[in-house]
């Protein structure tokens, strides 16, 4: 057997095993719908229908447009620069004499206690919600870019030292992709932390978004509309985490082959 | 040539307790070597050998301008080491080869630190890579290679840079005995068309004495300095390279140069870890 077909079987189960609990969580929830009989609990079926009927009237894709986008936003404004500080602070210890204060402060805060004061700062429009993502997204990566930058084996570093490579070549052949994998991931916990906050963010003093449409069905009683939003704002957080795990085959071959 | 002149090499030791910030900080140095001279012909391969503690490592550092001495110099064709030095190779002990990187883009790394084009690293990478036999696997990633091959391909890195000095740090000691002795005969074979110095650092006396036209015994622990040295035409290049030159490993002469060493290293202190941690 070939590696590729070994890799495609592999793909093939994988798709089994997600089908299979896709079909469970089916399952019990229209089991738990029948026994119940309320109208909060409706089943799959409604809520699929529902889900078709707003994915029809183009509702459901403004929603989850405004959503991803607010989600995309506060990364592109945190990844980069948290990645960076948090890079530099783990190689140096005068970086790091700045940086570190700050993670210790900033890491442990309830960020999303912190809404109402960056609403009163920041306003009520997009700026409070990417800002509210921005700053949980920003505290995860700078916090794993330091403790991934801190790891790099010395004799990875020495040897392209001995290259004669500049402080800016060795940040960009060694430090760069030796934490990039530890970035992959901590950005995939914080973009699951980031859906969640995003729905308390949207649920106040707005009229996009999937929390929006979540609390305005709720409020209208339009039971089957609220699942349909609890399942799209899911099935975003999915597609975050699909996109992270592609990006991490696309841009870590090496790690493919490590088991 | 190259010679060190009464080196000495400390390095920051052990956490202070309590302060690490700027003002309180309590810096104690701990010597890795004291007054080492030693000189390193030109075209021939130099052993250090010694045991694990002995600072031989420090040593490389120095030799390679990624440590500063704390005392005396290191020269290199009669320039005193400051920094890295372009036709300077260094081979680690486990070989410091980019994960991320495949057999090609390691092999090619000292080129591509000093900005070559794709099109001239390929050129002067690929014929390394065939005399040590990695063409077909110039797209595998380290993880997939034996550890011999990962040994080739820090020759061919260091290769590519065209080197006038190979320095090596324990660069067989995690390989298996048999892997070592190829791997030992391909850094001959590599020597024997390249006119480079060689200094090779190891533990093992049977690598010093099989490799080696002068063989520098290390002894001694923090600081560890240079004890004894052998030299041993027989390694030499007009000998080993000569028609009908056999194995110097089957020649009585090899094993009493083994035992000579080993006394000189047994004669230098404790040889084992646990002996030398008794000691301090």
């Amino acid at each position: 057997m070939t590696a590729g077909s070994g890799k495609s079987a592999l793909a093939a189960r994988k798709a089994a095993s997600v089908a299979i609990a896709v079909a469970a969580i089916a399952a019990l929830w229209s089991a738990a719908a029948a026994a119940l009989g309320k109208p909060f609990l409706p089943g799959p079926s409604a809520t699929l229908a529902a889900f078709g009927r707003l994915a029809a009237d183009g509702s459901l894709g403004r929603h989850a447009a405004a959503s991803a986008g607010r989600v995309l936003w506060a990364l592109a404004a945190s990844f980069f620069p948290a990645a960076a500080l948090g890079l530099a602070a783990g190689r140096s210890r005068r970086v790091d004499a700045v940086v570190a204060p700050v993670v210790y402060v900033l890491h442990p805060l309830p960020k999303v206690a912190f809404l109402p004061i960056i609403m009163l700062v920041f306003g009520l429009g997009e700026a409070s919600k990417i800002i509210l993502v921005a700053l949980i997204v920003f505290s995860q990566i700078l916090v794993a870019a330091r403790d991934a930058a801190r790891r790099i084996p010395r004799p990875l570093v020495d040897s392209v030292r001995s290259l004669g490579a500049s402080r800016l070549g060795l940040a960009l052949r060694v430090v760069v992709p030796s934490a990039l994998p530890d970035l992959l991931t901590s950005l995939r916990v914080s973009l699951g932390t980031a859906v969640a906050v995003l729905f308390l963010a949207e649920t106040f003093a707005t009229e996009t978004g999937l929390g929006y449409l979540i609390v305005d069905a709720w409020a209208r009683v339009a039971y089957a509309e609220m699942y349909a939003g609890i399942v799209a704002l899911s099935l975003l957080g999915l597609g975050f985490f699909v996109a992270v795990d592609l990006a991490e085959r696309l841009l870590c071959p090496w790690r493919d082959l490590e088991g | 040539m190259v010679e060190l002149r009464k080196l000495s090499i400390d390095y920051p030791g052990g956490s202070s307790p309590g302060w690490t910030g700027r003002l309180g900080r309590l810096e104690r140095r701990v010597p890795a070597v004291a007054d080492v001279s030693a000189v390193f012909a030109s075209g021939a391969i130099s052993a250090i050998v010694g045991p694990s503690g002995c600072g031989k490592s420090s040593l490389v550092g120095v030799m390679a301008g990624l440590l500063a001495p704390s005392s005396g110099e290191a020269l290199i064709d009669g320039e005193p080491v400051r920094g890295v030095r372009p036709r300077t190779a260094v081979i680690f002990q486990d070989y410091g080869l980019l994960p991320w990187l495949t057999v090609e883009g390691n092999a090619e790394l000292p080129l591509a630190v000093r900005g070559a084009g794709r099109a001239e690293r390929r050129r002067r990478v690929l014929p390394i890579l065939r005399e040590l036999g990695l063409s077909s696997f110039g797209g595998f990633y380290p993880s997939r290679l034996s550890g011999g091959m990962k040994q080739r391909v820090a020759i061919a890195r260091a290769l590519a840079s065209e080197p006038d000095l190979l320095l090596m740090d324990e660069p067989f000691s995690s390989l298996d005995a048999l892997t070592r002795e190829a791997a030992q005969e391909a850094l001959l074979e590599v020597r024997r068309s390249r006119p480079m110095t060689i200094v090779v650092v190891t533990h093992s006396i049977e690598e010093a004495a099989y490799l080696a036209e002068a063989v520098f015994v290390m002894g001694g622990r923090n600081p560890g300095s240079v004890e004894a040295r052998f030299d041993v035409p027989e390694n030499s290049a007009g000998y080993r390279f000569a028609p009908g030159a056999g194995d110097f490993r089957s020649a009585p002469r090899y094993l009493e140069l083994c035992g000579a060493i080993r006394s000189a290293l047994r004669g230098s202190g404790p040889t084992d870890d646990s002996a030398a941690e008794a000691r301090e």
